[in-house]
Parts: C-alpha cells; structure tokens; sequence
C-alpha cells in the first residue's frame, strides 16, 4: 500500500515538473501560441461538462469499439494460426503481406468505402490493432508449451474446455501486452478521424478550437485527450493486475 | 478363456512407432490386475513414457489393444489420473483452481458445488498442502507442485493412475517423505497404476510388480514380482533383507539387458 502512494505522488512530482517546464517555455516565449498552464487549466474548468462528456464519451466509445472488433477478430484468426499448421501456412502470407501496410494510408480507402460516419472510423482503429494482435495471439499460443495440455486431455477435456483453461489464460499475457503497445496507435488514428465528418469527440474538439484560434481551449483539448489515453493505459494496467497475479 | 473378460488394465500387442518410422515402444503385452500397483523401470529412450502417454490418450496412433476391464481404455467412463514429471500445473490457476478444473472437466462430484469443495479441502490435506489452496503454482517449491498433481489425480477418483517419473527432479528428502504419502493414499484408494520411475529403489518400494523395460526394442520385457517387499510397512522396506536381494536382482537384469 505505501508503495502504490510513493508512486503516485512520484507521478503527481513528474506532472508538477512537466507544468513547471511548460511555465519556463511560456515565459521565455511570451506568444499567443503558447499559453501559460495556468490559463490552459482556467479554460478546460471553464468547458461545459455536458459538452466534454459526449465528446470524451465519443471518443472512448469508438476506441472500445475497434479494440473489441480487433480482440474478436484477431482471436479467431490468431488462435487458427497458432493451433492448426495448415492455417498458419495458408494465412501467414496474408498477413506478411499486409502487415507491412502503413493502415493510416488505408484511411482514404475505409472512407470512400463505408463513408465519413462511424463504421470507418471504428474500421480504422480495428485495422490498426487487428494484425499485431493476430500476430501476437499466434505466437503467444505457440509458445504455450504441447504437454500444458496433457493432463486435461488424459481426462477427456473438449475443445472448449482446453481452450478457456489453457489457450486463453495462456496467450492472455501477450494479448495485454500488445493492447497497451497498440493502444497509443490507435488512439493517434482516432484523432485523425475524428477531424472529419463528425461533430463529437476529441479529435473533433481539438481542431475546431484550433480553428476558432482559441489556444487555451485547444490545449484543454489536448489535455483532456491526453488524460483519455491515460485512463485506458491504467484500465489496461487494471485488467494486467487481475489476470497475471500468477507470475508474481 | 477371452481375454477381453480379464478384469484390470489390459496391454496387448502393444507397439508405438515415431513418424519416421522408427520404433518408439516394442511389442508390449501386460496385465495389470484391477487396484494394483506396478513400477516399471528402464534406460532412457526405452519407451517408458511413451507408453504410458499411449494409455493416457495422449498418442493418436499406436498398435495393438488397450483395454480396462474388457472395455476400451479410451472409452468415456474410464478416468485417467496422469500425474508428469513436470507436475502438469496449469500456472495460471492456483492450487484450488487446478483441482476444480480436472474435477469439473470430469463431473467429479456429480456437479455439486458443496460436495466438489469439501473434496478438494480433504485431498489437499490429505496431501499436507491444505494451507496453499490459494497459491499460484509458480511461487511453489517442486515437491509442493508435485503434492498438486497428485492430489489433483486422487480428486477425480480415477479407475486409471498413471505418474509418469513423478519424484524424479525432487530432492531426497522431499522424495522420500512424498513416496510414503503417496504411498498411504494409493492404498486408501487403490486405483490400477502404473509407476515409472528411473530409480532402483524407488521401483522397488512402490510397486507390487517391478517391469523392466529393455534397452533393445526387439528384447523381451522382464517381470519381477515384489509381493514380499510390498507387503511390509513401508519404513521398515528400506532395510530388509528381500529390498536388498530385489536390487541385486534388477541390477542382475538391468547388466543383461540395458
């Protein structure tokens, strides 16, 4: 318990720190483009909080959304390639080749297919995660060592039953592992799609302040931004607490 | 006389081939009365786990019979308890956890959640181990880890036990106190296992009936009985006079055929 407080109040020095730095900068520039934390924070408390909460409420709802889609998606195909050779060698030259792929360059493409709404905006976070968690799925399984499974098919375990007690727990780890890899990129991703053909969320926010040349407010944005990445590393750092106590 | 009607563990004709092609287990034939102990020995590379790997189900492709009671050993109703070298822990689960997955998996305890708990607390002290019920398997010591594996086969009540070098990466000490109590509770519940084992003294305290494994697959496997050691108190089996004669005799084999 007094570590877990040491290290929130080392967190809470590093941010005082950060704020500090940005004060120097403000001063030493002394121009609208940069305004002092102090009138950064004064706008984003000066935000109507119906407002905030549906744009931060758009935004975690689409990165929910294409993170489960990926999760799911990639599961099935991930876990195909690591169990059976056969779909390993018919599916790894698909993804070897489309690994590669920068998915943001794709953004034009999800667009003109399915639109400015929604549904590509959620596509794009989804094709961002969807390869590195096949990836990372397939290796994760293949690593589980074969005689793992002994025991529970000497008495008769099912497909299903090996898989909740054995194949999930035990590419768990790397799937968390690149969610919060990931997790950073796709929330890039959303901010680039939110600039378009909405009129929620973060991405949204920050640009249309920007454009009213309301510094003070973008930064808000920013922050807030920021902050939603944070909660969902920490909800990310959450789940990694629950599931992987075993290898402590 | 059939032998299909034979009751115990029955081996026929038994043979295991790797894919190659090269023989992985020479013919076996073996009966194994019902609630009996045999240990079987061998060098390495002799086959002794491939067979009992082909008992488990866990070889798709071998030769020959394997029946429980003139009944298929991979028929459904028959439970193996497989107790590995490695102990077989899912390390993801703790101690409780291991137990209640196999025991779930098998529809021990019929399904009821009172009478599955209160089995798990009494083999998990039956075994010395009821305060680690909570552990996770990575933060226990090996002969710990093995406690689990044992209690976990005893707790779904197989007609099949099978430990595949179960003792062998313990310490002596640990190894000695573990025989006994394996020992105390196979006799509480004696189901028909099979004990493999690289250790002389080991095949020779545990078992009713000693199998010698060649080192040549075309040699012919070796059956010594050990009644006269098995029946004596367990503590006292170390000193005696048969103990003593039983390891000349396997030494005596071990010479001829390994």
């Amino acid at each position: 318990m007094n570590k877990r407080i040491t290290r929130v109040l080392r967190l809470l020095f590093v941010f005082l720190c950060m704020n500090l730095v940005w004060y120097i900068v403000y001063l030493l520039m002394n121009h609208p483009i940069l305004p002092s934390p102090g009138s950064v924070y004064k706008a984003m408390f000066q935000l109507e909080g119906r407002e905030v909460l549906l744009n931060v409420g758009y935004s975690l709802l689409r990165i929910l959304e294409g993170v489960l889609l990926a999760l799911v998606i990639g599961l099935l195909i991930g876990l195909l390639m690591g169990r059976s050779p056969l779909w390993n060698k018919l599916l790894d030259p698909v993804v070897y080749l489309t690994y590669p792929i920068p998915k943001i360059a794709l953004l034009p493409v999800v667009m003109l297919f399915f639109g400015l709404g929604e549904t590509s905006k959620v596509l794009m976070i989804m094709l961002i995660l969807l390869f590195q968690i096949i990836i990372s799925v397939r290796d994760g399984v293949k690593a589980i060592p074969e005689n793992t499974y002994d025991v529970l098919t000497s008495i008769g375990a099912g497909t299903v039953q090996k898989f909740w007690n054995v194949t999930l727990p035990g590419a768990l780890s790397v799937i968390l592992s690149t969610i919060r890899i990931s997790l950073g990129t796709a929330i890039s991703v959303l901010f680039f799609t939110e600039i378009y053909g909405t009129e929620h969320g973060m991405g949204y926010f920050i640009m249309d302040a920007w454009l009213r040349l309301d510094y003070p407010e973008m930064y808000a944005g920013i922050m807030l931004f920021s902050l939603v990445g944070f909660v969902l590393f920490l909800l990310v750092d959450l789940l990694d607490y629950k599931f992987m106590k075993w290898r402590r | 006389m059939s032998s299909s009607r034979i009751s115990g563990l029955c081996i026929q004709e038994l043979q295991v081939e790797y894919k190659s092609g090269q023989v992985a287990l020479g013919q076996v034939n073996l009966t194994l009365p019902e609630h009996g102990i045999y240990t079987i020995i061998g060098p390495s590379g002799s086959g002794k786990s491939t067979l009992l790997r082909a008992i488990a189900g866990l070889l798709p492709n071998y030769t020959g019979e394997l029946l429980f009671n003139g009944k298929p050993v991979h028929d459904k109703d028959i439970l193996v308890g497989l107790v590995p070298q490695n102990y077989g822990l899912l390390p993801w689960k703790t101690v409780h956890g291991n137990i209640q997955v196999a025991m779930k998996i098998t529809g021990a305890a019929g399904g009821d959640k009172a009478e599955r708990e209160a089995r798990i607390t009494h083999w998990l002290s039956s075994m010395g181990i009821a305060d680690l019920a909570d552990r996770y398997p990575l933060s226990l010591s090996g002969g710990q880890q093995q406690r689990v594996a044992i209690a976990r086969a005893f707790a779904i009540l197989p007609q099949i036990m099978l430990l595949d070098e179960p003792f062998s990466a313990l310490d002596a000490v640990t190894r000695e106190a573990l025989q006994q109590i394996f020992l105390d509770n196979w006799l509480a519940h004696p189901a028909t296992a099979l004990f493999v084992t690289h250790d002389v003294d080991e095949a020779i305290l545990l078992g009713q009936r000693i199998i010698i494994l060649p080192a040549g697959k075309a040699d012919s496997i070796e059956v010594l009985d050990n009644a006269a050691v098995f029946g004596m108190k367990h503590e006292e089996k170390r000193g005696s006079n048969e103990f003593f004669e039983q390891t000349k005799r396997i030494r005596k084999v071990m010479q001829e055929k390994w």
